[in-house]
């Protein structure tokens, strides 16, 4: 009787100690799980900060090309603009003005011609010459494109 | 005997289950992103144009503007245009010249955008 009454404490406390190291080693899996988990949520976040300052770096990129095309916009009306001034300026009449001092308009006219083609080159890629790049007076500018063909040019106010 | 047939019955116990210790390896697949070729094309080359030489016409210098064309050796004729559409021709040049302009500038800002140098 007494014999049946150890071997079943024994058994119990066998049963015992083995629930309880099947416990901890569920909860070092449960422990280990979390871990992973918590360092590919910290790896999420990371990537997810990598993403956000790419966009925000690319939406600066973005603004700040509309801007420069913007403005080139703005400089081909205003060099629209110029190039009607000089035709009409003050009533001008180039026609008229042609008979009256034909050489002197042939004159304008091939240097206008000579200057418009320059700008077609230098709009296709061409490079600028030194003394294009340097450029400031009125008397050195090329008058049909100053904004492309003499970026150190700022035109009187 | 019956020690045999426990060794023998243990030995088949092994042996058929033997294989399945450590199992067969995984396929891990995983995939890894390639970036798009570059493509890299040059900027387009610069125009080269050739000089031409406008000849102002009037009722006045028609003769002597023909003889000295007779007198260098060149056809006597001209291709004429009015003083308004001389403007128009010079105007539609700026228009054609700011297109050039405009989509060479595009051009350059795509490939900044979407082929970045190392270093940008």
């Amino acid at each position: 009787m007494f014999g049946q009454i150890k071997m079943i404490i024994t058994v119990v406390l066998i049963a015992g100690i083995a629930g309880a190291g099947m416990y901890v080693m569920k909860l070092r899996s449960d422990n280990a799980i979390l871990k992973a988990n918590q360092h590919k949520l910290e790896t999420a976040i990371t990537e997810q900060n990598k993403v956000l300052e790419k966009q925000k770096k690319d939406f600066t990129a973005i603004l700040e090309s509309n801007k420069k095309l913007n403005v080139l916009i703005n400089t081909f009306k205003q060099d629209l603009d110029d190039l009607d001034k000089r035709f009409t300026k003050k009533n001008r009449d180039i026609g008229k003005l042609a008979i009256d001092r034909t050489k002197v308009i042939e004159r304008i006219i091939n240097k206008g011609g000579k200057n418009a083609a320059r700008c077609i080159e230098l709009a296709s890629g061409a490079e600028h010459t030194e003394a294009e790049l340097k450029a400031t007076k009125n008397s050195e500018i090329n008058p049909e494109c100053p904004a492309l063909a003499n970026p150190s040019y700022v035109p009187y106010q | 005997m019956y020690h045999i047939n426990k060794i023998f019955a243990l030995a088949l116990i092994v042996l058929l289950t033997g294989c399945s210790i450590g199992g067969e390896k995984k396929i891990k697949i995983f995939s890894v992103e390639k970036p798009r070729e570059k493509l890299d094309y040059p900027m387009p080359t610069a125009l080269q144009l050739e000089d031409l030489k406008w000849i102002i016409i009037t009722s006045k210098n028609a003769e002597e503007v023909f003889k000295k064309l007779e007198e260098a050796g060149i056809d006597p004729v001209l291709f004429g245009l009015t003083d308004k559409d001389y403007q128009l021709l010079a105007k539609n040049f700026a228009r054609i010249r700011q297109k050039l302009q405009e989509t060479n500038n595009l051009l350059e800002e795509y490939k900044k955008y979407y082929e970045p140098k190392e270093n940008e």
